[in-house]
């Protein structure tokens, strides 16, 4: 199946705060499919949280999604003030990926429109 | 000298996370047992093996005189858990845990949650982990719920017959967290079904791709009182 253009609507949930979007495989469409389906005005938090390690190869079509998540979420920033976090999971005798990370949304980061937090691996 | 029994209990009532000084506390008098046992006993887990009820049953000979009045927290596991529905009568053993807020039933076969149906009239969070869909008639029985676990329930050959909508079922306005497994199919239409209507303020859920529609029919159902949604979808296939 098509992996990334799976949608959930949020149009009807308009009192939704707090959204967190746990990101596992190496697609992040469905993300941004489903953050445009956005109507609340209430939210306060978005957080991405990545399950696992990213790969060490990103595909270019890969990278143009994060590069159209990247900038929605700066427009969901200058739209609605909301508070960005992105939580990266760096396992044992691993480097740290914040670098990795922050090159991934290079928008928000050049910006400092995102917190980033090391998670652990579990 | 000897202090007021409400410094006491005060005192005590401070180590309520310190097991090992509140059973000191129960040898140092009589007196302390009672206020010890509160803290002791306020959660409780039986596991798989046969001899945790066996033990509790030895201990406590008459429920109406255990301390499962205290407790607030129950946690059951195994498969099968050695209940009978005896147990659950009016004079069993379970039913003294009258005052149980937060209860967990995990690795249940299709009868041994029986004994649980309305075990507390005041349970608040119900956690259902890796039990048969026939779990799920549990939840209408307790009025008062609003926080609802479900874990990788499965279905078995009497679930598939088909489900008897209950009549009635609990306001649910805390949070869902749902582990679906790839049988969103099973659980999330019931859920639906539920005749109050869902008002769940806080949803976590994790399931597989081809199961997003459902979240969505979830998440709109819950949209009015929706304010915190955790989604994590993963692929079916990444399981086989």
């Amino acid at each position: 199946m098509d992996v990334g253009a799976s949608t959930i609507d949020l149009s009807k949930a308009t009192k939704l705060k707090y959204l967190k979007f746990l990101w596992g495989g190496s697609t992040v469409r469905w993300i941004t499919t489903t953050l445009q389906t956005v109507k609340s005005k209430n939210l306060q938090r978005i957080s991405l949280c990545r399950d696992g390690v990213l790969p060490e190869m990103i595909r270019e079509e890969f990278h143009q999604e994060l590069k159209d998540l990247d900038h929605l979420l700066v427009q969901f920033w200058i739209t609605h003030s909301i508070r960005l976090q992105v939580t990266y999971v760096v396992g044992k005798g691993m480097e740290d990926l914040r670098d990795c990370v922050s090159s991934l949304l290079p928008e928000l980061t050049r910006r400092g429109l995102v917190d980033l937090v090391k998670g652990l691996a579990s | 000298m000897s202090l007021p029994p409400e410094i006491l209990d005060l005192i005590v009532d401070h180590l309520h996370n310190e097991l090992a000084a509140l059973k000191a506390c129960c040898v140092v008098s009589k007196s302390w047992v009672p206020r010890a046992r509160k803290h002791l006993f306020a959660r409780v887990k039986f596991d798989d093996s046969e001899s945790h009820t066996e033990m509790w049953k030895k201990a406590f000979p008459d429920p109406f005189n255990s301390p499962a009045h205290h407790t607030r927290s129950l946690s059951v596991q195994g498969i099968p858990v050695r209940i009978a529905a005896a147990d659950a009568d009016v004079d069993g053993w379970t039913r003294v845990f009258r005052n149980v807020v937060d209860l967990r039933l995990s690795y249940m076969d299709q009868t041994s949650f029986l004994p649980f149906y309305g075990l507390s009239p005041v349970v608040r969070s119900l956690h259902l982990t890796y039990a048969p869909l026939e779990a799920f008639d549990i939840i209408c029985s307790f009025p008062l719920l609003e926080d609802l676990t479900l874990v990788g329930l499965f279905p078995t050959n009497y679930a598939d017959s088909g489900w008897d909508t209950p009549l009635t079922s609990p306001k649910l306005t805390g949070s869902l967290d749902l582990r679906t497994f790839g049988r969103a199919r099973y659980v999330i239409p019931r859920l639906l079904d539920l005749p109050g209507g869902l008002r769940f303020s806080q949803i976590n859920a994790a399931f597989f791709f081809e199961d997003v529609e459902l979240v969505t029919d979830l998440v709109t159902r819950c949209s009015n009182t929706l304010e915190s949604l955790s989604l994590f979808p993963s692929l079916l296939s990444a399981f086989h």
